[in-house]
């Protein structure tokens, strides 16, 4: 397998896996994100404006 | 509900942000005059003269060449202006995100007054040619230990702050400084490894291919992770309080920071396209260049989009202006980083200055506006005053703007300008048809619009500290305190054992470690492993259906837990750069070279490299001709097929010097062969008597060059003395030096150093030096054998010299398809040997 990358279907394999941790990562991702909670969401979204404003 | 007060330290962010704007002012004025130098070789020293009225007489000063200014420019932008900001506005949004006072005050003031001795350490070393010679890592080794040490304390003092959090939840800018801890730790320790010879020298561990990839592993990431990363918790902690209103998507932001840190690491090799890298690393740097692309946007548009209902402001908040202009120049930077790594587009934009038009739009348009929104934001809190005045800072973003623009746009024209030229043939296809310094006469107009438009931006900055100043003047430093609530909730409930022992992780680990072995094992063994891989999966499947809720569990708890967030950035990071430099190290050794070896440097030649390093002579040229036909033409030699830079031509070099920049021609071909019957002296493109005049005065060769005279080699002594130890030292790296003692060293040296001097000085047409009028060819010789002069050309005379391994029964290469670099099918190998469905039908005899 560690010759084949070297010397012979290098680019299909270095693309498809490439792609395919891409897409986990973003899949993974942006499910956790879509789950999160609406009320969790604009909680942490405006954590910095929490603190004393002038 | 229990409330507690809690008074903000504001000392340690006034101190980091002044040091801040202090040496970025020096940052930026080292970086015009580099600039100019390029116009005017005056600039390398000589312009003194006229400015001290003749005290100091001289064609050039050492301290003050582009070969040395230019590090000292990139380390005090990159470490010293942005590092403190970034540290300002790290302490400034982590003790407000997580409402309490930073950890230690004294490891505050060891981390601030630590990382300025190192600043001022770096701006001694540097212009005295004190260097390890790999670009933004130059320091010295004792420097670099500082810098680890000062790293650690800001480290433990960030974690223990989390660590005593009254809002249990981690908002996403410190996801952002996490990862920036923990990356740069990794980074910067891994590419300084280094053995000493003495006190201010030392050789990385890594060399020729592996000291490349891991340089510019580090070097595209110390972007990624100093620059951008941080950079970007910056925004979304200021952003939202400038506009007054939360970011625009939490959710983006999430996606945003996964997919960026996972992402960012990967992309390294694009910075060493068509050379000797291994193609599967080219290619790999190339598409998670391109996949970038997709996380940095949306964190661009999620920054801009933060904005919405407060655009009004833009017309009068000079806080908005800079942040929605830094932004921009984010967006726009990250579109072009992409860009330049396909690598077809880097034929032409490698080399060039195109490269230095893009890394400006990051420094000056992304870095700079958003230190300059965050100051502007900043100051009249820490010193509860208003800001001095509006229209100055107002005045500094259309300097800076407009400086901006000249700058990179100088650059883009620069360098693709200068790239179409270096590639352009003669009518008949064989021959170039500029010499390289006419492709530089063609860009100097562009040269002085880029020093006017740094000086422009400089002078912004220079308005930005008197405004801040006038602030600070105008009111009181000042601490905020506040009543915050204790949280009753738990946090950090997570230790480290069950970040770990538990099934998403245990399942995710396990599932790479049978995803390696699938990879590496040989056959039938990967097939084992790949059934294996299967069966987990489908058991993992089984495990998420029956307990689905407490896998989510885990998730959520994630976003309160930092030890575990930590952990798995950390291993995010390691993955992406474990795959990249685990295999060169284990498969780029001398003796898995066939082909061409480099041979080894004499004393003397590793004395002149140690020099041509110390001079940052490498910040000009490359010794890298690319696999490209361009390159071969211009730097190959006649009568030698495929004279590409081999990997193996450089293999024992600590450190690499392939370069990222040619403002002179490549020299990777420079030296030559032994001349006949000497055992010392060789000869290359151009012989001994041309590099002496060359190096001292190099408008002798060419008058339009714009390089800087060296005529202080001409008086320095070579360290003949540190060679035992360096050779000590290259031979514990692997250099396959044969056994020799002190005296034999030293001996082979001077030989060597006498035999090139008396080409100079004896025989025909000997040449003569001002500085010795009545001396004998004898008294020269014996002089300048023991000058820096004589072992740089050494140095120079060795470049390229390599002999061909030939290995029994290697394995036979397998010829790709050109199109698909796919196996040839039968039908390809036909056509290969010519047989078309024409030629087969011409064959066939018609009835």
């Amino acid at each position: 397998m560690f010759k084949r990358i070297f010397y012979e279907d290098w680019a299909t394999i270095i693309q498809m896996s490439a792609f395919v941790i891409l897409f986990t990562v973003f899949l993974v991702t942006t499910i956790r994100a879509i789950r999160l909670r609406p009320s969790e969401r604009r909680r942490l979204a405006s954590l910095p404006l929490e603190d004393q404003e002038r | 509900m229990n409330t507690t007060t809690i008074t903000y330290d504001d000392k340690t962010v006034r101190q980091f942000m002044i040091f801040s704007i202090i040496w970025g002012i020096v940052g930026m004025l080292v970086g015009v005059i580099a600039a100019t130098q390029l116009s005017w070789w005056q600039m390398n020293g000589k312009f003194l003269e006229a400015i001290t009225f003749g005290l100091f007489q001289g064609d050039g000063l050492q301290y003050i060449t582009f070969g040395r200014l230019r590090p000292l420019h990139t380390n005090a932008v990159i470490f010293a202006f942005v590092g403190n900001m970034m540290f300002a506005g790290v302490y400034y949004s982590t003790q407000r995100l997580c409402k309490t006072r930073t950890a230690s005050d004294l490891l505050s003031k060891i981390h601030m007054w630590g990382w300025q001795l190192i600043i001022v350490a770096a701006a001694i070393t540097l212009p005295a040619g004190l260097t390890r010679g790999k670009e933004y890592a130059e320091l010295i080794w004792p420097i670099n230990i500082a810098v680890a040490l000062i790293w650690v304390i800001f480290a433990v003092n960030f974690f223990w702050t989390l660590a005593k959090r009254n809002e249990p939840s981690l908002y996403v800018a410190l996801w952002f400084y996490i990862a920036t801890i923990v990356t740069v730790a990794m980074l910067y320790i891994v590419n300084h490894l280094s053995i000493p010879t003495s006190l201010i020298h030392s050789y990385p561990v890594f060399g020729g291919l592996q000291d490349a990839l891991v340089q510019w592993w580090y070097g595209h990431n110390a972007v990624a992770f100093f620059l951008t990363t941080p950079i970007l918790g910056i925004m979304y902690y200021y952003l939202p309080k400038a506009a007054n209103r939360p970011v625009y998507s939490y959710r983006l932001s999430i996606v945003h920071f996964w997919s960026l840190v996972f992402i960012y690491i990967w992309a390294g090799p694009h910075h060493l396209l068509n050379t000797s890298l291994p193609r599967w690393l080219q290619m790999l740097g190339m598409l998670f260049s391109l996949m970038l692309w997709a996380p940095s946007w949306g964190g661009m548009l999620n920054g801009l989009l933060t904005l919405r209902g407060a655009w009004a402001k833009l017309r009068t908040d000079p806080v908005i202006k800079f942040f929605a202009a830094g932004v921009t120049f984010y967006g726009m930077a990250t579109f072009e980083g992409p860009l330049l790594s396909i690598r077809a587009v880097n034929q032409l934009s490698h080399y060039t200055d195109w490269t230095i038009g893009h890394v400006h739009s990051g420094a000056l348009g992304w870095n700079g506006f958003m230190a300059a929104g965050m100051f502007y934001w900043l100051a009249p809190r820490l010193w509860k005053t208003r800001l001095w005045s509006t229209s100055l800072a107002n005045m500094h973003f259309w300097i800076g703007l407009v400086g901006i623009l000249l700058y990179v746009a100088a650059m883009w024209t620069a360098g693709v300008l200068q790239g179409l030229m270096l590639g352009e043939t003669n009518p008949d296809g064989t021959t170039l048809k500029y010499e390289f310094v006419e492709t530089l006469k063609a860009i100097q107009v562009e040269y002085i619009l880029r020093s006017f438009g740094g000086l422009l931006f400089l002078l912004g900055f220079i308005l930005c500290a008197v405004n801040i100043w006038k602030t600070a003047r105008s009111g009181q430093p000042h601490n905020d305190t506040v009543e915050v609530t204790v949280p009753e909730t738990e946090k950090d409930e997570m230790p480290l054992g069950k970040t770990i022992f538990n099934d998403p992780v245990a399942y995710s680990l396990l599932g790479c470690v049978l995803l390696c072995l699938w990879f590496f094992l040989p056959p039938h063994a990967d097939k084992a492993a790949l059934i294996a891989l299967v069966l987990l999966a489908v058991k993992g499947v089984h495990g998420f259906k029956r307990n689905g809720m407490k896998w989510n569990n885990w998730h959520e708890r994630l976003l309160h837990n930092y030890l575990p967030f930590t952990i798995l950035v950390a291993v995010a990071v390691i993955i992406g750069g474990a795959v990249q430099i685990i295999p060169s190290l284990l498969v780029n050794r001398d003796d898995n070279i066939e082909g061409r070896l480099q041979e080894l440097y004499t004393p003397l030649e590793l004395a002149g490299r140690d020099i041509y390093v110390s001079e940052g002579c490498y910040n000009c040229h490359s010794q890298m001709i690319r696999t490209l036909m361009p390159d071969v033409l211009r730097y190959g030699r006649a009568g030698h097929d495929d004279d590409f830079s081999h990997l193996g031509e450089s293999i024992y070099d600590h450190p690499f010097q392939w370069g990222s920049k040619r403002t002179g021609p490549d020299l990777a071909r420079e030296g030559g062969p032994l001349v006949e019957g000497s055992e010392h002296v060789r000869s290359g493109r151009r012989d001994n008597k041309w590099h002496w005049f060359h190096f001292r005065n190099p408008r002798w060769a060419n008058q339009d060059s714009n390089m800087p005279p060296y005529p202080w080699l001409f008086e320095e002594k070579t360290d003949i003395k540190a060679l035992p130890k360096k050779i000590a030292v290259q031979t514990q790296l692997g250099v396959p030096y044969e056994a020799m003692d002190k005296h034999e060293i030293e001996q082979a040296a001077l030989d060597q150093a006498t035999a090139i001097s008396r080409t100079l000085f004896e025989g025909e047409a000997p040449v003569t030096y001002d500085g010795m009028p009545e001396a004998t060819g004898e008294e020269l010789v014996a002089e300048f054998s023991q000058r820096k002069i004589i072992a740089l050309i050494a140095y120079m005379q060795k470049l390229g010299s390599y002999r061909v391994v030939e290995k029994d029964g290697p394995p036979e290469p397998t010829p790709l398809d050109p199109d698909s670099y796919r196996s040839l099918t039968g039908r390809s190998l036909e056509y290969r040997d010519g047989k078309t469905a024409a030629s087969e039908a011409e064959a066939e005899p018609t009835n």
